[in-house]
């Protein structure tokens, strides 16, 4: 008999012939409507078993016309460019290589006015914290929000707990943040980064420069669940204040419209390139790696500043069997810094490793103690967070097929091999 | 004053000759070979070639290229990454190479570097340490190419390098690296005072008076040099003329 598949992903494995990434990625979703019944979409791979990530990446190097693509940019600017002393245009960010380029370049070669915008990381890294000022003091302005530090560990417990997420609530604040930060300041041009499309959302994606209104906007606040739990579940049942909800809440779609609110993906028009972020970050701005690489990856220039990130990825690996190295490497292959035989050693050697190294922290940050939660700790089965939960936690949240007990350890059914 | 040797680095994955920015970031350069044979040019006192990811990749893969380096180019030249073994060094040293460079073996195993020194002679082992400041005053050896913390103090780790038959340090600032704002001559001061072997400072050379400050701050016996010979900054004849400008001996070769 063939294991279940959790999540609705597909029953077979496969892995990509040019990159590393397997058929088990989910695309992108509208994470607010997020519960544990939601089924993933997950990326295409063609009749070649190409994964639609390269495939892009195929149309980025072959047939996307650049100098056509930039001339849009220019007019879009020129478009929107503000004499008056005003900012033209928001770049949300977390000073990290990719929005530093995007805010720096806007400013310096196409003249630009940024208001950069930041949704604090969970738990700031001291390099991360570092590289956010630097951004900040290489000539930006910034607002940071920091939502509630009770309300959004108890939603990213919840998170933990029901959907094994705990970077959902970074998630859900950070989509939402910058098209309301735009309807605040009455700054209708947003700039986001590189497209989904080119980690494997659907394809077509990648033909528009223009963000699906739907990651960031909604109608109505029944409809939001945040950590699998409905907004008003959250407030008759575990005590949150419904102010407090305000800051996940995305924009209105009534009022993104009257404002003509436009989201554009700078990535549609310049073409882009991670490391080369990192190049440009450094140089202009002394964006620095974290001095160390991140558990479960070889990397140290990528997604660094926020503690919780250790266990984002870790929980990607139990649910869909990708971990940080896989996510990493695929998209170095795909940019022609590493080679596949490269990415499928760094794989092997450190996908799904354990991220010690701040897990103490984490745990506790995932604690629900009763004096500082006095109706939500009642909730949980088990309120404090520690190893031996969070591991049984785990092992609740492996889909069957894609891992199987073997002589006392989880091995994955069908891990990444040499060939093939 | 004895001359201070510069050496050109090569950092090395597979076919290519790269480079990155505090060892991230590695970017293609183009074929290490070219480049070699440019630096001995130039006037290179010694060359370096280091399979930096040998250990993060489980490889050691620089067999061929040493061989063909060592047909073409007759100065000393050392490499290093992922040697782990006596029977390592001794085939990478028939290869052609004339020295290793230790860095992942010798902090797990330390004894590996009295046995490559008691075999092949202390002239040929060089520990390579990987630096990281911590605190003032305070750095850490890392290994994997700046990726693993070892533990190690890197003064500490140095001394006892060379208490075990290390006969050269190569010390590389994980800060520094490919930053182009000069070396870490506090680190290299310190490492230089704490032994008796050579010290050879490697990371942030940007330009000549870096060298200049490594030598006369720093005590630097040698100096590795990379990005700026890359990416075409500077050549060694000019670098060696500025240096001696501002009092530092160099060594001149003879036409080869």
């Amino acid at each position: 008999m063939r294991p279940d598949a959790y999540y609705g992903l597909p029953t077979t494995v496969v892995y990509c012939k040019q990159c590393v990434i397997s058929n088990q990625k989910p695309n992108s979703a509208v994470e607010f409507q997020h519960t544990i019944a939601t089924e993933k979409t997950t990326i295409n791979f063609d009749h070649r078993e190409i994964c639609d990530a390269c495939n892009f990446t195929e149309r980025k190097r072959n047939s996307i016309d650049w100098p056509d693509r930039e001339k849009q940019l220019r007019d879009l600017c020129d478009k929107h460019r503000k004499k008056d002393g005003t900012y033209d245009c928001i770049v949300p960010g977390s000073g990290g290589k990719d929005s530093f380029y995007a805010s720096h370049i806007l400013k310096t070669k196409y003249g630009m006015h940024p208001l950069t915008v930041t949704w604090a990381p969970h738990i700031y890294t001291e390099w991360g914290w570092k590289n956010f000022q630097s951004w900040i003091h290489a000539g930006h302005d910034n607002y940071l929000m920091t939502p509630n530090g009770r309300v959004h560990r108890l939603l990213t417990r919840l998170a933990t707990e029901l959907l094994f997420h705990p970077f959902q609530a970074f998630m859900i604040g950070q989509k939402s943040l910058a098209p309301k930060m735009a309807l605040l300041f009455d700054i209708p041009l947003v700039f986001y980064g590189e497209n989904e499309a080119e980690y494997g959302n659907p394809i077509g994606d990648g033909d528009t420069a223009l963000r699906d209104p739907a990651y960031s906007t909604s109608e109505k606040r029944s409809k939001i669940f945040l950590g699998g739990v409905s907004t008003v579940d959250l407030t008759s049942q575990f005590g949150v204040d419904p102010s407090d909800i305000q800051p996940y809440l995305p924009a209105d779609p009534d009022r993104v419209a009257e404002k003509n609110i436009e989201v554009h993906y700078l990535g549609y028009y310049l073409k882009w390139h991670p490391q080369a972020c990192y190049y440009y970050a450094v140089e202009h701005g002394g964006f620095e790696a974290s001095p160390e690489r991140t558990p479960g990856t070889y990397s140290k220039y990528n997604s660094i500043d926020d503690r919780i990130d250790d266990l984002h990825y870790f929980t990607t690996g139990v649910k869909f069997g990708i971990g940080r190295a896989t996510y990493d490497a695929a998209q170095e292959i795909r940019s022609g810094d590493i080679t596949r035989a490269e990415g499928v050693a760094l794989v092997r050697r450190f996908d799904h490793e354990f991220p010690d190294r701040f897990a103490d922290e984490l745990y506790k940050y995932l604690s629900l103690t009763e004096s500082e939660f006095p109706v939500a700790s009642k909730m949980f089965e088990k309120s404090v967070m520690d190893q031996e939960y969070f591991h049984l936690l785990t092992n609740r949240f492996r889909s069957p097929h894609l891992w199987m007990h073997i002589n006392g350890g989880w091995q994955l059914r069908h891990p990444l091999r040499r060939e093939g | 004053m004895t001359n201070i040797r510069l050496i050109a680095r090569l950092d090395i994955k597979g076919p290519n000759l790269i480079k990155g920015i505090q060892l991230e970031g590695l970017r293609v350069m183009g074929d290490p070979q070219t480049h070699a044979q440019k630096y001995y040019a130039q006037g290179a006192d010694e060359l370096v070639y280091m399979d930096i990811v040998a250990s993060l990749y489980g490889r050691n893969s620089l067999h061929d290229i040493v061989r063909r380096t060592a047909e073409n180019i007759f100065i000393p030249l050392t490499v290093g990454g992922g040697l782990r073994s006596v029977e390592d060094v001794r085939q990478i040293l028939r290869a052609g190479a004339d020295k290793v460079a230790i860095n992942t073996a010798a902090v797990q195993r330390p004894a590996l570097i009295t046995e490559i020194a008691t075999v092949f002679g202390s002239q040929c082992m060089v520990l390579s340490i990987e630096a990281k400041r911590q605190a003032p005053g305070r750095w850490e050896a890392y290994t994997e190419n700046g990726r693993e913390r070892s533990g190690l103090d890197v003064i500490e780790w140095a001394q006892r390098g060379a208490a075990l038959g290390a006969g050269e340090l190569l010390v590389t600032s994980v800060d520094m690296e490919g930053t182009r704002k000069g070396f870490d001559c506090e680190l290299v001061r310190a490492v230089s005072e704490a032994v008796t072997i050579p010290v050879i400072a490697s990371g942030g050379m940007g330009k000549a008076e870096h060298l200049v400050d490594v030598v006369k701050q720093g005590h630097a016996d040698a100096v590795a040099m990379a990005d700026i010979l890359h990416y075409g900054r500077a050549q060694i004849g000019n670098i060696k003329q500025r240096a001696e400008i501002a009092g530092v001996a160099v060594r001149h070769h003879t036409a080869s």
